[in-house]
């Protein structure tokens, strides 16, 4: 039979310990469920999709330091040699790698004008086989076919008359209604038209903690710089093999530039959300040292308990408690000091993740993870105590007549 | 009702046998007060927990209401003590932080009485010693002889086959034990068989029979023989 109500009577008069470990579990829960959440919302982020075929491409740098380099017809040499080589799906000059951190950005709008208010895009200058380099999915429209690619000089400020944007930059322009975003004029730069062409299903842009890291946009434009980047797209399983190969076929090919910087997209993603796993990383180490001090303390308060009660806990066992009844007890009264400290955790938890959102911007915390953060500091606690319950279990009933007082 | 036959308890530590207890007999019928003394260390209190199934006997047989202890499990014998045993310590061995009626509910809840049972046989246990009115009070607001009362009220409220009593007075002054004592010789008159362990030759000779242990060895003295008692008690 349980005995909660003589176990509370007796826990009321004696509160401090078992007060003090009701609120170690309650600021547990109140930092482990936070810190789940927020470790929860970076794992959200970092397993969104680039758009990117990333198990499949590479990119490099080409530096030219050559004088009377003629960029232009040598960029169009090391296109051709990189798509001639067996295994290439594709290769584009591009600006700007995505979630590697740097890139260009502008603003676009629906109406012409200096007043109007813009949204933020990733820009990105590629050819005709951007798309297919990149591996980005053509919702609808058009590809840029070649008499759409124009030469960019570095200082240039001109746009050409198209542009391909992604489903949640055209929903962000067109009212929710990526659809009718197709055809349509928008303005770069306040001012300078263009048409959308195309629309892709996903591109991120190069910045991963940015708001508008969805909206992105290929322009096409081949940079006249003597610094560019080459992105190039291969067959399953082959884009290890090829990395070194085209390095050194590039190298090679022309001594009057240096390639540098070959790097998978697999690479660059784990370098883009290193501090978010770091960040992880610290914030699951915190909750498992704070989950073991919250055993460890709920291990010594009910040794201290029993050591204290070794007489009273032979005299249960005397009057008839059995080993399982003493178990059950201790047990049972952690359970009671644990829903306390879940009880007042749960109002820390919700009182701390209301501060995180109002002063950080965040989504609200789930009732499931609440929910599971208290179930989990339940089973902490039963885990906890069972050692101690254990001992407790094998006191001798003869204790009862020994060391008279 | 209980049967001993040639119990022994021996310790066996770095190569030395200690034999506490060595070929006991006892039988105790219904309505039995039995009185067991002896000199400090002659195992009276390993008898006492043998026979309240505290401890193991290392050989011998123990028949209980029937049931051969020997056989029982622990499980087993924590069932046999909360059923046919009642037990009053010397130092009351209430629990500190339970008033009167939760102390004496312990041993009923481990019985698995429901709730009005336990709440009947709580008040006219603790009404018989006189306590009634204070069953919301604390053990340490009563007074020693008040504590040993509320312990015979937890002891009998289970209507144990006996009453094992373990220096029931060593811990009272002597206005207090001897009402201790009236009531557990009330409580005897009234059917319950009462095995006592005391040191206390005054008292021991107030049961119907007197079993003197000494070097593990008991003996059982004849009605009459007060003044050995007191002889034998002095070794």
């Amino acid at each position: 039979m349980l005995e909660l109500g003589p176990m509370l009577r007796a826990l009321m008069r004696n509160k401090i310990g078992a007060l003090l470990i009701a609120l170690q579990i309650a600021l547990t829960l109140t930092i482990m469920v936070n810190a789940i959440f927020m470790m929860q919302e970076r794992n959200r982020q970092m397993a969104r999709a680039s758009g990117v075929d990333e198990q499949n491409t590479f990119y490099l740098s080409n530096t030219v330091f050559g004088e009377n380099y003629p960029l232009q017809s040598n960029l169009a040499r090391d296109l051709d040699q990189i798509r001639k080589t067996p295994g290439v799906v594709a290769a584009t000059q591009i600006n700007a790698i995505p979630l590697s951190g740097g890139g260009w950005s502008m603003g676009l709008q629906t109406k012409p004008g200096d007043d109007v208010d813009g949204t933020g895009t990733a820009v990105y200058f590629v050819d005709t086989q951007g798309i297919t380099a990149l591996g980005v999915e053509l919702l609808a429209g058009e590809n840029f076919s070649e008499s759409d690619i124009s030469w960019r000089e570095r200082t240039s400020n001109k746009w050409p008359p198209k542009i391909i944007i992604t489903q949640k930059l055209a929903e962000k322009l067109f009212d929710g209604d990526w659809k009718k975003a197709l055809g349509q004029t928008v303005y770069i730069n306040n001012h300078d038209p263009m048409q959308v062409t195309g629309i892709v299903k996903s591109l991120q842009s190069p910045w991963n903690g940015w708001d508008n890291t969805e909206h992105a946009s290929l322009v096409p434009s081949q940079l006249e710089n003597k610094g560019s980047r080459l992105f190039i797209r291969t067959e399953p399983g082959r884009r290890d093999a090829l990395m070194p190969q085209i390095e050194k076929m590039l190298a090679d090919s022309d001594k009057q530039r240096i390639i540098r910087n070959v790097k998978t997209m697999t690479e660059t993603r784990a370098e883009s959300y290193r501090e978010h796993q770091a960040t992880n990383n610290i914030l699951l180490t915190v909750i498992i040292v704070l989950t073991l001090i919250t055993g460890f303390g709920i291990v010594g308060l009910a040794m201290f308990s029993i050591n204290r009660r070794t007489r009273q806990i032979g005299t249960r066992r005397a009057l008839g408690a059995s080993q399982w009844q003493i178990m059950r007890f201790f047990m049972l009264e952690n359970l009671l000091i644990s829903s306390l400290g879940v009880v007042l955790g749960i109002g820390g938890a919700i009182g701390l993740n209301i501060w995180l959102v109002s002063t950080f911007a965040m989504t609200p915390l789930t009732p499931g993870l609440l929910l599971v953060g208290c179930a989990a500091l339940l089973l902490v606690g039963q885990l906890a105590v069972s050692y101690p319950a254990l001992i407790a279990a094998r006191i001798s009933p003869a204790t009862a007549t020994r060391g008279r007082a | 009702m209980l049967s001993m036959k040639n119990i022994s308890k021996s310790f066996a530590t770095d190569n030395v046998v200690t034999h506490a207890l060595r070929d006991i007999k006892l039988d105790l019928s219904e309505g039995d007060f039995v009185s067991v003394i002896g000199p400090s260390g002659s195992g009276k209190t390993t008898f006492l927990n043998i026979a309240g199934l505290l401890e193991s006997s290392t050989s011998g047989e123990y028949w209980l209401d029937g049931e051969d202890i020997s056989k029982l499990d622990d499980k087993g014998r924590s069932r046999m003590r909360n059923q046919k045993i009642g037990f009053i310590f010397q130092s009351f061995n209430l629990i500190p932080d339970l008033n009167l009626f939760d102390n004496v509910d312990v041993p009923l809840r481990y019985r698995g009485f429901n709730a009005a049972e336990r709440k009947k046989r709580i008040e006219y246990h603790l009404d018989q010693v006189g306590l009634a009115s204070r069953m919301k009070h604390l053990p340490s607001q009563l007074s020693g002889g008040q504590q040993q009362r509320v312990a015979i009220a937890r002891a009998l409220a289970t209507s144990p086959r006996f009453l094992l009593a373990d220096e029931p007075t060593g811990n009272l002054d002597s206005s207090m034990a001897q009402s201790v004592m009236s009531l557990l010789e009330d409580i005897n008159a009234n059917g319950t068989t009462i095995l006592m362990v005391t040191h206390d030759n005054g008292l021991a000779a107030r049961a119907k029979r007197q079993i003197f242990i000494k070097d593990g060895q008991a003996q059982e003295l004849m009605q009459g023989h007060h003044h050995n008692i007191h002889n034998l008690a002095a070794v």
